[in-house]
């Protein structure tokens, strides 16, 4: 249906059984199912009987409900990948699927946001989160070495003002904090 | 003909100018505090408590009103612009406005949005004014397993947006159910799935959830395929709603209210399961099927209106009952307390002047909302105008401070992420996004409707079908469920469109 | 590089580094009772019990001048031991306190968690509120003995609505009567709903047979007949509600459930007595009398060591429930 997936591999020598892996990468989602199938089914096995159920039904119903249910997905979709069927990828303004996927910059702009998640609690808000903006604007590809770092540090610190000192939601203001 | 007079005597309370004052600065500081990302209505009035105490209890409750709808806009306006729903309520709105804000319409979008709330608003007050003692009569008697029925029949119609791929829709719907089942137990208050972590025991927040899969998994999808050339703003467009908008936006503006409005009244209603179900009428009913999940206007328009009539609704049962519907209704609730006002059965008899003057500032309020946002529609629509690495770098930033700002817990920015994942897969692997938020809407309530209704009958499974309307909707589930083959056997091709209808 | 770029990446790390510390009051010495940049933390959501009493509190503190600005913020999860955790980790704060209550120590124990209310410095009870046990106006039961003895003989169909989560207060206030009245706390059938306002309306439509709730919130209800109150856990009858004690009616039981404050562990004693001073003015000062009116607060003041017995004492007794029903 899609093109996308055929894409990246141009570049590659024709090696049979790495391209088709490549074609059904949609396996791997199935394996993503089952194993959250299998995780939620333990958890649901594991679980203590307990005091206040009453009649057929207590706190792990829903969740085996539910692990069988993943499984059985899990499978039915494994069935319909190998034969053939494919996921049509979602389409959108800003989305070109002629082009391959850059997965190097989707990396880089989940790394963004995982090291701002790691920072907050050392450095605080307002620098975490002006690296954050900055960070994703140069993934995406902004490359105002001037502009950039002063919009991200301007909002950053706006935003902290707006939380923490006008609305009173506190947000951790960074290493200076007390010692000024 | 009673409650006529006391609302006009109601909006001589409501329209004096300083009141007015106090009901624009509401609508005002909820609409620009709505906007702000983790925000919803209910924190927004929980923030600005401390601001009404110096005014008199009925110049405050007016502000409180201008704040709650101008919170319920602003939490729309980010939904649609920038794929970020400040609130539940506003989950919906993203999946059709945020496509159309995309494609240059973002005006018309705000726009059907805003008109969308000041008619469910207008409707579902008058509804409010008119039927309020009976409504809140009817809300009492319904109980668990009619609740319960009515989640099977919104389950019923989350098939309907499972998209091209069934089988790929369901895998989307059994996420969700598994993000839902995250936390602590409500019934028994074992911990599932929460792994050790005590922060992961209240559950992860459908908001959470909803800006994970549509803000942060389509940043990541748009940075793996970002339009060469893709530094061109998006186009703003033309900034009103022209004859063709509106003739497809009228039906779904008034249809909102029906839905939404008893859902806002009964005490475990809300507005995410309304506004859903808004939705998906309006697409079964809509003549321009093709353009729905590319931005079709009726799905705007239609949730938006429920939504506003839900609030309504929710003033119903906390005005008359003393019921707290909704986090928004227990804020206000605490707020009354604080001017030493008990709501409850006896408020319209003991502070007349108060419960009228804020029915009739609701209509003041709604009035104001429209008058200030119409005109700004075009004008937040422009925020698209920014490059897109600032957009989606934006969008980013907002993200992660909404998500932080609600707990203060940098747990939910690695949750945030990780759902983001999931959405970048989904969207890679075309499964839709909108069945798993259904799923973590539908799945915990569900679950603790129909164990309530088996614990209050100890343990018989007549708990679940012992009241007629639960029966009621069992049947119209039963009827929906066996159309199909219903259809086969009538001959005629008309029954078949007015089928579409009825579903 | 265009030589404006250094200049450009200084004043914005300048601006991050800087600008909060030099936007943000909150340091700076404490004198008498004045704590500047005190906060209140409040371990459930706005609207709640100690919301309410955070909110009310640091607004009487302002009013009477008795502290510049106290801010309160909202940690909200897991019945509160997400909010006592982050208390305990921040040891020696002497600018934070934390409102709690009866549900906490319920919530310490249910919850999977390490953290507990003796690590923490109490400051002071505030308040406390019966419970009641209510029923429809149309239903049969006009004395708590009819009900009990229904109760008694067949438990499980009779459904006992809260609105807290097990081990929270409307749920040991019906376990401790049915242990005292011969019923094992086990077959209790005890239905948990979310906040009072689903657990209203169950009530009001006859969904559960009685419910069990905190006497401030029916107030309204039971004033317009819509409620009849069967009996009231406290030791002497509640002002204004015309109904009997257990006590009275022969059940031995008392409860109450109360909020208070306390503060992060390892603060000095100077810094205590502050904290506890700032509450001792409180609690003197007309705002707060007014307060405490307005709401159907009844005051339960007590502070210091005196409060940390109570909260051990407390702690034994939901433990001994909890422990009759293996949770």
């Amino acid at each position: 249906m899609t093109t996308l997936t055929k894409a990246p591999e141009d570049a590659l020598p024709p090696e049979g059984r790495r391209s088709w892996l490549k074609e059904h990468s949609e396996l791997g989602l199935c394996a993503l199912l089952a194993v959250l199938g299998i995780l939620v089914l333990t958890d649901a096995l594991t679980m203590d009987d307990h005091f206040a159920q009453r009649g057929p039904v207590g706190p792990q119903a829903v969740p085996t409900v539910v692990g069988i249910a993943l499984l059985l997905v899990a499978a039915l979709l494994t069935a319909d990948v190998l034969r053939g069927g494919k996921g049509e990828a979602e389409t959108g303004e800003d989305v070109d699927l002629d082009t391959p996927a850059e997965w190097r910059t989707v990396l880089m702009l989940a790394g963004v946001f995982l090291g701002n998640a790691v920072l907050i609690g050392i450095v605080g808000f307002p620098i975490s989160g002006a690296l954050l903006f900055w960070g994703a604007a140069y993934v995406l590809g902004s490359r105002n070495l001037t502009r950039d770092p002063l919009i991200a540090a301007a909002l950053s610190l706006a935003t902290y003002v707006v939380f923490n000192n006008l609305l009173g939601v506190p947000l951790p203001g960074g290493p200076l904090m007390g010692v000024l | 003909m009673d409650s006529l007079t006391s609302l006009m005597d109601g909006f001589g309370t409501a329209l004096t100018p300083i009141n007015i004052l106090w009901a624009a600065v509401g609508v005002l500081l909820g609409t620009a505090i709505g906007v702000l990302p983790g925000i919803g209505p209910a924190m927004a009035v929980a923030l600005l408590l401390p601001v009404t105490y110096g005014l008199d209890p009925t110049a405050a409750f007016i502000m409180f009103a201008g704040i709650y709808y101008g919170g319920m806009f602003g939490g729309s306006t980010t939904s649609i612009l920038l794929n970020t729903p400040g609130e539940s309520a506003a989950v919906v709105a993203a999946m059709e406005g945020n496509p159309m804000a995309k494609s240059g319409r973002g005006s018309q979008a705000l726009a059907a949005a805003a008109v969308g709330h000041f008619i469910g608003g207008i409707i579902g007050t008058c509804l409010l004014v008119a039927l309020a003692p009976v409504v809140a009569d009817l809300a009492v008697d319904i109980g668990a397993p009619d609740y319960f029925a009515i989640m099977v029949l919104a389950f019923i119609a989350v098939t309907s947006v499972l998209g091209k791929s069934r089988i790929r829709g369901f895998a989307s719907l059994l996420i969700g159910l598994t993000l839902g089942l995250v936390g602590m137990d409500q019934m028994t208050g074992q911990q599932r799935l929460t792994f050790g972590s005590l922060h992961l025991s209240d559950g992860i927040d459908v908001i959470i959830v909803a800006v994970g899969l549509f803000a942060i998994g389509e940043a990541l999808w748009v940075a793996a395929h970002l339009k060469s050339g893709g530094d061109g703003a998006i186009p703003v467009g033309r900034p009103w709603l022209d004859k063709k908008d509106l003739k497809r936006t009228w039906k779904p503006w008034l249809r909102g209210p029906v839905i939404g409005f008893p859902f806002g009244a009964i005490p475990a209603g809300g507005a995410e399961i309304p506004t859903f179900l808004s939705y998906v009428t309006e697409k079964r009913l809509s003549k321009h099927k093709d353009e729905w999940g590319k931005g079709a206007i009726e799905g705007v328009a239609g949730p938006e209106s429920t939504a506003s009539a839900s609030a309504a609704g929710t003033l119903v049962s906390m005005l008359t009952l003393g019921l707290p519907t909704t986090a928004v209704a227990a804020v206000m609730l605490a707020a009354f307390q604080q001017y030493g006002i008990q709501p409850g059965p006896l408020l319209f008899e003991r502070e007349p002047d108060l419960v009228w003057g804020l029915i009739a500032s609701l209509f003041v309020g709604m009035v104001l909302l429209l008058v200030l946002n119409l005109p700004l529609a075009p004008v937040w629509a422009k925020l698209l105008r920014i490059p897109r690495p600032y957009l989606y770098a934006g969008i980013m930033f907002f993200a992660a401070v909404g998500a932080y700002a609600v707990s203060g817990e940098a747990l939910d920015l690695f949750i945030l992420l990780i759902i983001g994942l999931i959405g970048l897969a989904m969207r890679r692997y075309g499964l839709p996004v909108l069945p798993a938020v259904i799923g973590v809407i539908l799945g915990p309530a569900a679950e603790n409707q129909m164990r309530r209704a088996l614990q209050i009958s100890d343990g018989s499974l007549t708990g679940l079908v012992n009241s007629p309307f639960a029966v009621t909707v069992y049947a119209i589930v039963a009827l929906i469920l066996a159309w199909p083959w219903v259809r086969k056997l009538l001959p005629a091709r008309r029954t078949e469109e007015r089928a579409e209808e009825r579903v | 590089m265009r030589p404006r770029t250094p200049l450009a990446l200084a004043v914005a790390a300048l601006l991050v580094l800087l600008g909060p510390p030099l936007l943000t009051s909150g340091s700076g010495e404490a004198t008498g009772t004045q704590i500047p940049g005190l906060q209140f933390m409040v371990p459930n959501s706005p609207g709640g019990g100690y919301d309410i009493t955070a909110r009310t509190a640091a607004k009487n503190i302002e009013d009477e001048d008795l502290n510049n600005n106290v801010e309160v913020y909202n940690l909200d999860g897991a019945g509160g031991t997400v909010g006592l955790t982050a208390l305990i980790n921040d040891r020696g704060n002497e600018k934070l306190a934390m409102s709690m209550g009866l549900g906490v120590v319920g919530a310490q124990r249910t919850n999977d968690t390490d953290s507990r209310l003796s690590q923490t410095t109490p400051i002071a009870r505030l308040t406390e509120e019966p419970d009641i046990v209510v029923v429809p106006k149309n239903s049969k039961y006009k004395t708590f003995n009819q009900l009990l003895k229904d109760w008694k003989a067949r438990p499980g169909k009779m459904p006992v609505g809260g609105g807290s989560s097990p081990g929270g207060p409307d749920h040991l206030a019906p376990m401790l009567m049915a242990r005292e009245a011969g019923i094992t706390p086990k077959d209790v059938n005890y239905v948990p709903f979310d906040g009072g306002g689903e657990l209203l309306a169950s009530i009001l439509g006859g969904k559960v047979a009685f419910g069990v709730s905190g006497v401030g919130e029916y107030l309204d209800q039971i004033k317009s007949g819509d409620l009849r109150v069967l009996a009231v856990t406290s030791p002497k009858p509640h002002p204004g509600l015309d109904a009997p004690t257990l006590k009275e009616t022969g059940l031995d039981v008392e409860f109450t459930n109360w909020r208070g404050i306390v503060a992060p562990p390892g603060l000095s004693d100077a810094d205590r007595d502050r904290l506890i001073k700032l509450f001792d003015r409180l609690h003197d000062s007309a705002a707060w009398r007014e307060s405490l009116k307005k709401n159907g607060w009844t005051d339960a003041y007590m502070t210091g060591a005196k409060f940390g017995d109570f909260l051990d004492a407390q702690d034994k007794r939901v433990v001994s429930v909890l422990k009759e029903l293996d949770l």
